[in-house]
């Protein structure tokens, strides 16, 4: 009883802002866009005979028009796995660092790891957008040695590039924290046992740390993958004439275009996606028996 | 009580404070209402910037009320807020082709112009558009030109020109400013730039002219360095960008902070000779708002051409206000692009609000522009 008590309130949480936002989300892209935004009506008003009225595959038929979406789709994903291993390769070293530390200096980096997060994301872009500018500090030094050997000059803002760096500047934190709570659980002991018993501590790492370490590389991998996925500001700010994601492409359709249908479809396919790519990575785990170390 | 336990009463009691905190929101509603009726308070929907704040002190103490102001960057931002539930305006500032829509939605209270006396001062070529035919719902307030701004010194180093919509979409003039170019951001702004230089018109729905128009901005899409509808003020300025297409208020800020930074270039803009967008921007009184006396009242006072004045000082804006221009700098009432003469204000068109499957369509040729 005190159980449902405690948990109760939580799971009522979800249902509420979760569940029914997704089944509206549902509903909304078997409709027709209305004239000025928002949605046609269901029923068609008295009087009025044809016109676009109830239900309709319309939304769907459309994004399977054209092979445009699926680039798209493709292309965010191939961001998302970038941004994901270059956090990953980052964060597990910094990680190793923190939870191997004495206790109160690992306090004092987790709260530097976590000190960005005290000013606002944009204006935290809005730096970087300095940082990266032609005129810059960075670029005029990266040119001059370019320039050196004879390389054309190259500008790092409003490319592919710059929002790499935004992306994965944004989410770093996100994997270096499950990373180190999992990190700092190990047993040290296990890797005494296997110095006695011989092993490098290449092996060490790869034998034990590394196969210990997975839910943690899990868990900052989901955290990471997933929010890029839909993030929209970093490519708008950073990015270039090409740079649109999922998240532009939503964002799109909520406000330029005003076709909540379409908008609709394209979240549920993202939804759709994620999920299905977490059921695969997931299903793989337990497959190549990753899992059994961590479980 | 152990420490798990803790951390999830906490967490719970949270959670129970937001739901109350949300729960007490959408009382919220009534409550202004309520607070507007009692409290003097004008409730206004207005672009980031628009209003002088000593226009704003001066109201307030004529109408002994209070002035509340919401933004938007966009129409489409605006509408779309609207579309969603937003409530409780009295007035809000839309532009030509949203106003349009608003109009056709029946989201607005017609203007009761007895009690704007001032309409007298409005130039009658801002009058009757075909949004708003004998202006039953609308005053015009401000107007913005889609132009070309760019760095002086930079154009007449190369050589190039500066009258015609080519500089952007022109692989020859292109290639000699490559990476230092941005466009808008803008679906329905970037479309009517492309298709006033093929000869069409800003409103022109044609596929064929809309597929011609893509192909030239695909072409040129190389040599931009972004779709910018906001930063390229401030890269204009500095001088990391010596073209941008833009609107002129924003010009008008891009070449007063260069000018103020003391750079050794000067940054100009004016109307392609081919023609562009004039986006016409009024006043309107929602049908939420409950204040239509204070609404009509602050029209009145924004007619008046000291107070529709201080906004064109402020930040450049086109004034329609034939009253406000003897309290106009005379080097904006020079600046053409700023106050275009007959022969340019001929080719400048309005744009009209889209229908559900040309916005479906323009939408999807701009993900291929944007893909490609």
């Amino acid at each position: 009883m005190a159980k449902w008590l405690v948990s109760g309130p939580p799971i009522l949480f979800l249902l509420v802002f979760f569940v029914v936002p997704s089944l509206i989300m549902i509903v909304t892209s078997f409709r027709f866009p209305g004239e000025f935004g928002g949605l046609a009506p269901l029923v068609a008003p008295a009087g009025e005979v044809g016109g676009e009225y109830g239900l309709t595959l319309e939304a769907y038929q459309f994004f399977l028009s054209n092979s445009l979406y699926a680039e798209i789709f493709l292309k965010s994903f191939g961001v998302a796995a970038a941004t994901t291993l270059i956090c990953l390769i980052m964060a597990y070293p910094l990680a190793l660092l923190i939870a191997s530390s004495e206790k109160r200096f690992r306090n004092l980096m987790l709260l530097l790891v976590l000190l960005p997060f005290a000013s606002n994301f944009l204006i935290r872009i809005y730096a970087w957008m300095i940082i990266l500018g032609p005129e810059s500090v960075l670029s005029h030094f990266l040119n001059t040695i370019l320039g050196v050997f004879g390389i054309a000059p190259l500008t790092l803002l409003f490319s592919p590039f710059a929002v790499l760096v935004g992306m994965v500047y944004v989410h770093l934190p996100f994997m270096v924290l499950p990373l180190c709570t999992n990190l700092e659980k190990h047993d040290l002991a296990l890797l005494d046992a296997a110095q006695d018993l011989g092993a490098s501590s290449w092996q060490c790492f790869w034998r034990i740390t590394w196969p210990l370490s997975l839910p943690g590389v899990f868990a900052g991998s989901a955290l990471v993958f997933i929010p890029v996925l839909g993030m929209f500001a970093v490519p708008e700010m950073l990015g270039g004439t090409g740079d649109i994601l999922i998240g532009n492409l939503i964002k799109d359709q909520f406000l330029g275009t005003r076709d909540w249908p379409f908008g609709s479809t394209l979240s549920i396919m993202l939804t759709l996606a994620v999920l299905s790519i977490a059921g695969l990575a997931t299903w793989f785990a337990r497959q190549s028996g990753g899992m059994k170390y961590a479980e | 009580m152990n420490l798990r336990n803790f951390y999830m009463v906490i967490f719970v009691a949270l959670l129970v404070l937001s739901i109350l905190f949300i729960a007490g929101g959408a009382g919220q509603e009534e409550k202004t209402i309520s607070i507007a009726r009692e409290r003097n308070v004008l409730y206004l929907f207005n672009w980031n910037n628009y209003i002088a704040p000593d226009t704003i002190k001066r109201f307030e103490q004529s109408c002994n009320c209070e002035l509340s102001q919401d933004y938007y960057s966009d129409n489409e931002e605006m509408l779309a807020k609207l579309a969603a539930g937003a409530t409780g305006y009295d007035l809000i500032v839309p532009t030509g082709n949203a106003m349009d829509s608003l109009i056709r939605q029946g989201a607005l209270k017609p203007l009761n112009k007895s009690l704007l006396p001032n309409l007298k001062n409005i130039n009658p070529i801002y009058l009757n558009t075909a949004f708003d035919p004998e202006n039953k719902y609308s005053v015009p307030y401000a107007y913005t030109l889609t132009l070309l701004g760019f760095n002086r010194k930079k154009m007449q180093d190369l050589g190039l020109p500066t009258n015609t919509w080519a500089i952007i979409f022109e692989p020859k003039y292109l290639e000699k400013i490559k990476g230092r170019v941005t466009v808008l951001d803008s679906q329905r702004e970037l479309m009517s730039a492309a298709l006033k230089y093929l000869g069409y018109s800003v409103n022109d729905t044609d596929e064929e002219h809309w597929n011609q128009a893509k192909k030239m901005i695909i072409r040129a899409k190389p040599y931009w360095t972004a779709f910018s509808n906001t930063s390229y003020i401030r890269e204009l300025a500095v001088g990391n960008l010596w073209v941008a297409h833009g609107y002129s208020n924003d010009m008008f800020q891009a070449a007063l902070d260069a000018k103020r930074t003391g750079r050794k270039f000067t940054i100009d803009y004016s109307t392609p000779k081919e023609g562009g967008v004039l986006a016409l921007d009024s006043m309107v009184l929602h049908q939420s708002g409950v204040r239509p006396d204070l609404a009509h009242q602050f029209i009145n006072f924004m007619l008046d051409g000291k107070n529709s004045a201080e906004l064109t000082n402020l930040i450049g804006s086109g004034n329609p206000n034939m009253d406000a221009m003897k309290a106009i700098h005379p080097d904006i009432i020079r600046n053409k692009a700023i106050f275009p003469d007959k022969k340019i204000l001929a080719r400048l068109e309005m744009l009209q609000d889209l229908d559900r499957n040309r916005r479906r369509l323009l939408s999807r040729l701009w993900t291929e522009i944007k893909l490609r």
